[in-house]
């Protein structure tokens, strides 16, 4: 039964002429960034190793595909949730806002069975958007830009020989893409309880703006566990000795808050009288 | 009067530092340097400073009388802009002279320490310490100030057999790191107390030469 619903989801997902615009709006978002990334490497580099030059000369270069990609990684996880969050949170808004759930409700359906199929629908669908733009980035930023060593500044200028730096590139991706699971579980969340299209998109808004804000607050001892912070937990991929214990408490956490807000939506969802 | 006395101590000090010879025993190494035509090696770069992390990195290098070393390397590299001088032909490029200090024990090694001055304005060293040492014919020790790139110091280990060191040790000053906020990851730790600290740290190359192939010319 549930994977019948999840079926009909997915294909209802996926004839939404949004649902299309979105995947091309990613897409020309990832392109613009990728090559807006390629000027703003060069700017990057030259103030990281500007302090370097009087000491040491530089051989080799920096500017290449690993460099172009974390600047991706860190646009992208700032450009990209709100589509995602638009998308998923009309899984529930356009059911509420054409009826249909009425319709449905009408047949031996369940509840729950049919918003966690929602859910999962959400969640197949932020990760296949992001294996396609894993895809499509690596596939540009190495086609043209090659490898090499990657260079990033986290309180610390850290090095990377090439095929670590793809590996953690490659991770921290994984770990963005839970990032953007958590975002999207929240837009369903506040599509159940908000209904409405337009005020969900401003709440999902409001939602990621705070969460922006907060990552840069100071919550002491509590922010570590904040899950404004946890969605920033990638970068961690990029300190130059791993903390796997860390990482993966982060992730976990993460993961432990879109379940709770999962809850929270199929709970209210099936105490709502959708008549 | 005072001004004749004057005159004529600077006229003795300058002619009894024409007449100062050059050590014969850095003159020597220097000439035995100086045969070194053309030498192929690969070398091991370690860089270490407080807010650099870079693993060891690989390259080949290639040295030409008269012309700068050359590297080669797959990965990105960092040099020191001092100190690759392996053949000191940049210490010993405008005449000088050399000013005998004794003998210094450095681990269990009997040094001959030696000031090295140029005489040329147009050297960018303002002064060197050399410790030799003088069974081997070898430069141990050496520790130079410029006029323009500040000071900085190299320690070497050598093969018995080599005239060209098998280990170097560069040490130097450098500048704390001031990166602009706006480059900084979104939840970087901001240390306020480095970032308005104009103290200098002490940075360390460490390089490990290995597969020489010299050309000797005499």
């Amino acid at each position: 039964m549930m994977y019948k619903i999840l079926k009909v989801e997915l294909f209802k997902l996926f004839r939404e002429a949004k649902t299309w615009y979105a995947i091309a709006a990613v897409l020309i978002i990832e392109f613009i960034i990728l090559f807006a990334a390629y000027y703003q490497g060069k700017t990057i580099l030259e103030l990281l190793l500007d302090n370097l030059r009087q000491s040491f000369y530089f051989e080799g270069n920096l500017l290449n595909g690993n460099l172009l990609l974390y600047i991706v990684l860190n646009s992208l996880w700032f450009n990209l949730p709100l589509i995602l969050m638009i998308v998923s949170s009309a899984l529930i808004t356009e059911e509420y806002k054409t009826g249909t759930l009425k319709t449905l409700m009408l047949q031996a359906v369940s509840k729950k069975k049919l918003i966690t199929a929602k859910y999962i629908t959400s969640v197949i669908f932020t990760i296949s958007i992001l294996a396609l733009l894993m895809l499509s980035s690596f596939l540009l930023a190495y086609g043209i830009f090659g490898d090499g060593d990657l260079v990033v500044y986290l309180g610390t200028l850290n090095f990377f020989p090439a095929e670590e730096a793809f590996c953690r590139i490659l991770w921290a991706f994984a770990s963005g893409t839970l990032s953007m699971i958590f975002f999207t579980t929240v837009s369903v969340t506040l599509g159940i309880i908000l209904k409405e299209p337009t005020k969900t998109w401003i709440a999902s808004a409001l939602f990621l703006i705070l969460s922006s804000l907060f990552i840069k607050a100071d919550f002491g001892n509590f922010g570590d566990y904040f899950f404004p912070k946890l969605t920033n937990s990638w970068q961690r991929f990029f300190a130059y000795d791993l903390d796997h214990y860390s990482i993966c408490q982060d992730n976990i956490m993460l993961l432990g808050y879109t379940v709770l807000f999962a809850f929270i939506g199929i709970y209210k969802f099936s105490k709502t009288d959708i008549g | 009067m005072k001004l004749r006395i004057i005159f004529l101590l600077i006229l003795m000090l300058s002619v009894s530092l024409q007449a100062q010879e050059i050590d014969k025993d850095l003159l020597r190494i220097k000439e035995r340097m100086e045969e070194v035509s053309h030498f192929t090696a690969d070398i091991v770069v370690d860089v270490e400073a407080p807010f650099i992390n870079m693993p060891p990195k690989t390259a080949s290098m290639e040295y030409n009388r008269g012309e700068k070393i050359k590297f080669k390397s797959k990965d990105f590299l960092i040099f020191p802009k001092r100190g690759l001088d392996f053949t000191f032909s940049e210490l010993f490029e405008h005449p000088f002279i050399s000013v005998d200090r004794g003998f210094k024990t450095i681990d269990n090694q009997n040094l001959k320490v030696l000031s090295v001055i140029p005489k040329d304005e147009k050297a960018d060293m303002a002064m060197a310490t050399l410790y030799l040492d003088i069974e081997n014919d070898h430069i141990i020790i050496s520790e130079i100030t410029t006029k323009n790139q500040g000071s900085y110091t190299l320690q070497m280990q050598y093969n018995a057999t080599e005239i060209l060191p098998e280990y170097i040790e560069v040490s130097f000053a450098i500048e704390n790191l001031k990166i602009p906020l706006n480059f900084m990851g979104s939840d970087t730790k901001i240390d306020r107390k480095a970032m308005k600290s104009n103290e200098t740290n002490t940075g360390t190359v460490k390089l490990q030469i290995k597969n020489y192939d010299i050309s000797i010319a005499r």
